[in-house]
């Protein structure tokens, strides 16, 4: 009967009901769109993080994260490979010799990060074989695989020749001429301006590293577990080496996905305490409205507690009830978006900058999900406490009386 | 059997400046069964008198018992739980809640003593039939003329079965005919079900029925007489 009460009350005054409804509307599905948008660039920012160059788990020799020398190169290389092949989840692992040199062409030069690659492996890991925008993907020793941008910056094309300076594991200057084979574009921008990709025998070579490798990258079978098998491969390889996973080696990534949850709560609060004041608005004019009422509900013997459960009844349904139709709205836009993307080419230049790409597909995670569901009905629940006092607090011969 | 008591009962209204006695040192007792009418003119301190019989309200000074219990002390909670089980109300203005049908607005109080729905509704049937506005069952408050909606409000006030139901001027907003029919059925309510009433009323034709009638005057009992 309560509910059947607070029901036929929230239609009394239809367009008040509907108006604060709409709020309440617009904002989960403005809230489900915003987060899941959020979400999704963030994963792909995330995934093509992984995807282009970090890898799930990479493997060095210890301390080479902080001091990236040619110096650092992994002492045993058969021994990672027989921990790597003992742990079932890992899928692919590539072995890489990267260090840092100066890339000459006949008309400008640049800093570097030079990647020597196990190119058929390499591909398992990295997206770059399928980035090749001109050309053609690496293959035999004496190539370079450069991105569109470096290319521009020295003024090459496909088939010209660039010459690589290093310094080798001895600290002497070591020089090498490669042919350009082709060039690549990732969604990362700030990613392609500095990195070229060569053989691992011709990087071993210039660097003299005798056959010596710097980095394992590993992909996992179920990218959930990566912490698990960081566990497992430090356990086998003991401290002589140093096991990262993705987080560990882009600490950025997490100082990102953190931002995010504290700018996703503070678009939950502002929406809330939004649809929180417009419920305390009606929900009191309600209570006003009716305080004869209420005096009459309480000489027939209804108790304070039931009433009070009848404010807080009339304002859930109100939540409830705009949170499925906004839902409903919300999902309405999020279904197609999902598989269309949302272009948002406007800022393109910027989306490259964090490596996002500028084709943003939202992605819904149960969290949001969870979220989005609950805030509104708990605003609601929030916003319709004091009108709820407030008509507990009414005498009732003074509300009978009451026109 | 006694079963409302009150033992020098006083209300006074202040606004912090200006005090107005509205009853003054009313003793009263009113036997199971009565049919009270309480006359007097505007002011003399009738509604008052039901409402602190009917626990709305707190006595200044005084007692209040009802069944021999002390209803002066009762918190607001267990006031409440009183007036659901042994106290029917009957208001001027009817006071149906609109929103509710007329078999809802009968059946609430039984919802709120917690009764399952079945033996809610033959209940609910059974005083629509005693009352004689089954058909009305369906209608809501607006869709019914008021003397119906002063039936409804009885029905309303007799389900929960009460030792005592307090009605404040039911007549005051119907025509002499339809008030006179209403008195009527309260009479019969009374001999058959054998409900105390005591009802606040200027209206002479309520005065002439009364089974007990007590007038008021400035706040105090004037005049208190037995007629059936």
């Amino acid at each position: 009967m309560i509910f059947k009460l607070a029901w036929r009350n929230i239609w009394r005054n239809k367009r008040r009901t509907i108006v604060v409804m709409l709020s309440i509307i617009v904002s989960v599905a403005v809230l489900l769109l915003v987060d899941t948008l959020s979400v999704g660039m963030m994963k792909q920012m995330l995934d093509n993080q992984i995807n282009i160059h970090i890898s799930h788990i990479q493997i060095h020799k210890k301390g080479f994260k902080d001091d990236k020398t040619v110096k650092n190169y992994i002492p045993d290389d058969l021994k990672v490979e027989k921990a790597i092949m003992e742990i079932e989840e890992i899928k692919f692992y590539s072995k890489r010799v990267i260090t840092y040199g100066m890339i000459n062409s006949a008309y400008n030069s640049s800093a570097v990060i030079i990647v020597g690659i196990q190119p058929d492996k390499e591909k398992f890991i990295t997206i770059i074989s399928n980035s090749i925008s001109r050309g053609k993907y690496l293959e035999n020793k004496g190539e370079i695989l450069l991105s569109e941008k470096l290319a521009q910056k020295l003024n090459v094309e496909v088939g010209d020749k660039v010459v690589l300076m290093v310094s080798d594991v001895d600290g002497n200057i070591s020089t090498e001429l490669f042919r350009v084979v082709g060039l690549y574009e990732s969604p990362h921008s700030e990613f392609d301006k500095i990195n070229a990709y060569i053989t691992i025998e011709d990087a071993q070579k210039i660097l003299k590293l005798d056959g010596k490798v710097i980095e394992f990258a590993l992909i996992v079978k179920d990218q959930k577990y990566v912490n698990h098998i960081k566990e497992k491969l430090e356990q086998k390889l003991g401290d002589l080496y140093e096991v990262l996973t993705y987080a560990d080696v882009a600490p950025f990534i997490r100082i990102m996905l953190d931002m995010y949850y504290q700018m996703i709560w503070i678009y939950y609060f502002i929406f809330g305490v939004a649809v929180c004041f417009g419920i305390v608005n009606i929900m009191l004019m309600s209570v006003f409205e009716r305080v004869r009422e209420f005096g009459v509900l309480k000489a027939i013997g209804m108790k304070n507690k039931n009433i009070f459960l009848l404010i807080m009844t009339e304002s859930f349904i109100i939540g409830v009830l705009g949170t499925i139709i906004g839902l409903a709205l919300g999902f309405a836009f999020y279904i197609p978006l999902s598989k269309s993307g949302v272009d948002l080419g406007f800022f393109a230049k910027s989306l490259a900058w964090f490596g996002t790409g500028r084709i943003i597909y939202p992605v819904l995670t149960n969290f949001t999900l969870a979220l989005v569901s609950l805030t509104m009905p708990f605003m609601s629940l929030i916003g319709a406490i004091y009108p709820a006092v407030k008509s507990i607090k009414l005498e009732p011969v003074e509300a009978i009386k009451h026109i | 059997m006694t079963i409302i008591k009150t033992e020098n009962l006083t209300k006074i209204y202040s606004d912090g400046k200006v005090e107005v006695v509205a009853l003054r040192d009313v003793n009263l007792e009113i036997m199971q069964g009565e049919f009270v009418v309480v006359a007097g003119p505007s002011g003399s301190g009738k509604t008052t008198l039901l409402n602190q019989i009917g626990g709305l309200d707190k006595p200044t000074e005084g007692r209040v018992y009802l069944e021999g219990k002390d209803i002066t002390q009762m918190k607001k909670d267990e006031l409440a739980e009183l007036r659901l089980r042994k106290i029917g109300f009957i208001f001027q203005t009817y006071n149906l809640i609109p929103v509710l049908t007329v078999s809802e607005n009968v059946e609430l109080p039984l919802v709120l003593l917690g009764i399952p729905e079945r033996q809610r509704k033959e209940q609910v049937m059974e005083v629509l039939n005693l009352l004689d506005i089954s058909e009305l069952a369906n209608k809501k408050p607006n869709e019914i003329s008021g003397g119906q909606q002063q039936r409804v409000a009885i029905a309303r006030a007799i389900i929960t079965r009460p030792s005592i139901i307090l009605a404040d001027e039911p007549t005051a907003h119907l025509d002499s005919k339809t008030g006179g029919m209403l008195i009527d059925v309260m009479i019969k309510m009374n001999r058959e079900k054998g409900i105390t009433f005591i009802i606040c009323s200027h209206d002479p034709q309520v005065i002439q029925k009364a089974g007990r009638l007590i007038r008021l005057r400035d706040g105090m009992i004037e005049d208190d007489k037995k007629i059936w």
